[in-house]
């Protein structure tokens, strides 16, 4: 099986930031892989390790992105591509599936690997687009994933059950990351990591430019949420405290 | 003539409130644009729910009716939303952010060339578009976005907006529709129904959250006593559904579920940023934990500083007498 993970590079939402005058202000280098990403290649390293085969994660992004490139294949991956960008472009999920899917379209693979969803933006949208530009059967927000007589079985996670989903390959899946813990790299990893190959490729070599993929959605600026006013706290004998609280919801909250 | 479209979303043969809030909007935006309101419905038994979507003031209703659409699938989804685009040609496509919806919103807008932004907290039509806020970073913050395009496809966060009644009298259109089960390459091969307490979280008016510190059976039992005084849905923390203790249907936060009650009880839970990310928009937040500098209690209205071993029996107590 050939596998293809598509993996971003977002800013920790951990660290500190800061807006002014309606820009987001953080560290450049507090930067990481999209955990839902890393969860797309934890799965594909252990489907590989099960049944044989390649993975092989692609990466659009300036410079930069190549660290999240030496951090999967210090996981496990086999190669990457590295899809160079300035960095500055404003690109939305619509600009990242044209790219992905110019790039896929003539390529051989067997499974075509999303995270589900960009934990920075949250977005979710790359994913079954790129599925539709390439014409893919695809399932979103997996669980849990199986290779059996050839075909893909994922486990997705719907709105009240989970839907396993049996899909003839080559297909498209957005991983959750739900179903597994991505694994560290290890100091072998690392040091193995440093052999193995990265393609650099421009856009104009998929026949692209900046200027026409602009993107259609923008932010125009960002902003705190309005903050919750600061609650009480009530420390003290637990039976007290209990029944006082219980008794503010009925008469003061009025939630009961 | 222009018009925004609302994807009406059937689920276990209700119509979802979320889609009726999203239609609420979308008739106030319609209103105040001079836009006609129209509404799809997609489902096995959809004709038998256009009564209620006239109640919010659909001036159409698309009607798909197809047994294939008893089940979620995205093939057939994909292409019956497709189809009603291509004959009712919306400006505007609007819908609630359901895991159905997410499945297809990115695939739909590449299929019809359209602008989309999903998972808004609110939104309104330009002349070029829609605007839209959104929580980003783990909705630590808000974006305001920009979507330009002839047609724009927007999702919206349940408990965004208030059902507003405005009953119309609507134009019904059945849309012929038939796929053949041997065409879809998807295969549907089980459902894995969520087990035990069925209250939608997205729809409950209270929940009662459990997380790590909801250690054995004896915990569990505390908080099924508390969800059933309260008629509460019963939410988790991923702590909790990973172990397999809850069912992961019922994960709250960033990969779980986005909810907004009116009363958010959260048990044991240290309210880390990706939790909180689906919470912070209840009404009211009451945190039980026995550590006191918990992230949790700084969104919480009443943090109880205790051991929910201890504080859960008098609290029960309590809110039976109250509700008795
Ligand atoms: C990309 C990403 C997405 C994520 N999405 C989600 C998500 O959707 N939902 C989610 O919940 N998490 C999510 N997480 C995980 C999140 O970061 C936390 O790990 C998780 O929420 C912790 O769950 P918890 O609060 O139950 O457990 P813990 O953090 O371990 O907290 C347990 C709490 O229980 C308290 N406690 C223990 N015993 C008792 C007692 N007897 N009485 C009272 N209090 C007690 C402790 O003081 C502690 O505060 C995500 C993480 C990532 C990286
Ligand atoms: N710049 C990128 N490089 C590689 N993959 C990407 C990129 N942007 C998005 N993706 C893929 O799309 C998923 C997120 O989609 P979205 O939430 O729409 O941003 C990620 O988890 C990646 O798998």
């Amino acid at each position: 099986m050939k596998f293809y993970v598509c993996i971003k590079m977002v800013p920790d939402v951990a660290a500190p930031f800061q807006i002014k005058d309606g820009e987001l202000i953080m560290d450049a280098d507090r930067m990481v892989l999209n955990a839902y990403d890393a969860s797309a290649v934890e799965e594909a390293l252990v489907l590989k390790e099960q049944h044989g085969g390649e993975v092989e994660v692609v990466c659009i992004g300036a410079a930069k992105a190549s660290e999240t490139i030496r951090k999967a294949l210090a996981m496990g991956a086999d190669k990457g591509t590295h899809i160079t960008t300035s960095g500055d472009e404003g690109f939305d999920s619509g600009s990242y599936a044209a790219i992905l899917s110019a790039f896929f379209k003539d390529k051989e693979y067997d499974i075509l690997s999303l995270g589900k969803q960009s934990q920075d933006t949250d977005s979710g949208l790359t994913g079954s687009m790129v599925a539709q530009m390439l014409d893919l059967p695809y399932a979103t927000n997996a669980v849990g994933l199986e290779i059996e007589d050839g075909k893909l079985i994922v486990k997705r996670q719907g709105d009240s059950g989970q839907e396993m989903i049996g899909l003839p390959t080559p297909c498209a899946v957005t991983c959750s990351n739900d179903m597994n813990e991505p694994r560290i790299p290890n100091l072998k990893g690392i040091m193995a990591s440093k052999r193995k190959p990265i393609d650099t490729v421009e856009l104009s070599s998929l026949e692209l430019s900046e200027d026409e993929l602009s993107p259609a959605s923008k932010v125009t600026s960002y902003e705190h949420k309005p903050a919750r006013q600061a609650g009480k706290k009530f420390e003290g004998e637990a039976d007290e405290v209990a029944r006082e609280v219980a008794q503010l919801l009925d008469t003061e909250a009025n939630v009961l | 003539m222009s018009s925004i479209l609302t994807y009406i979303a059937i689920s276990d043969g209700k119509i979802k409130r979320s889609s009726l809030e999203v239609l609420s909007r979308s008739k106030a935006i319609a209103d105040a644009n001079g836009l006609d309101c129209d509404a799809v419905i997609i489902d096995a038994n959809a004709s038998t729910f256009t009564d209620s979507v006239q109640q919010y003031g659909a001036s159409k209703i698309y009607v798909v009716e197809d047994p294939i659409f008893i089940q979620h699938r995205n093939t057939p989804l994909l292409s019956a939303l497709s189809k009603v685009m291509e004959q009712s040609k919306p400006n505007v496509v609007a819908f609630a952010s359901t895991e159905g919806t997410k499945d297809i919103l990115g695939a739909l807008a590449a299929n019809q060339n359209a602008g989309v932004v999903a998972d808004v907290s609110s939104f309104d039509v330009t002349g070029n578009g829609v605007l839209a806020k959104r929580p980003v970073m783990a909705a630590k913050i808000m974006g305001n976005v920009e979507v330009s395009g002839d047609t724009v496809l927007v999702s919206v966060r349940s408990g965004s907006y208030d059902l507003v009644e405005s009953p119309a009298s609507a134009e019904i259109i059945n849309i012929d529709f038939s796929i053949e089960e041997s065409d879809l390459k998807a295969k549907l091969r089980e459902i894995i129904s969520a087990t035990g307490d069925t209250i939608d979280l997205n729809e409950a008016e209270s929940i009662v959250a459990a997380g790590r510190g909801v250690k054995d059976e004896e915990a569990k039992n505390l908080i099924s006593e508390l969800a059933s005084v309260l008629n509460a849905g019963i939410g988790a923390s991923r702590a909790l559904t990973e172990a397999g203790v809850y069912d992961p249907s019922l994960q709250i936060g960033q990969t779980g579920k986005v909810v907004s009650p009116q009363l958010y009880i959260a048990v044991g839970i240290s309210g880390a940023i990706q939790h909180v990310a689906g919470m912070a928009n209840s009404k009211v937040i009451v945190a039980i934990n026995k550590d006191g500098d918990a992230p949790i209690f700084e969104v919480a209205d009443y943090g109880i500083v205790g051991d929910l071993y201890k504080v859960l029996p008098p609290f029960i107590e309590e809110l039976k007498k109250i509700k008795g």
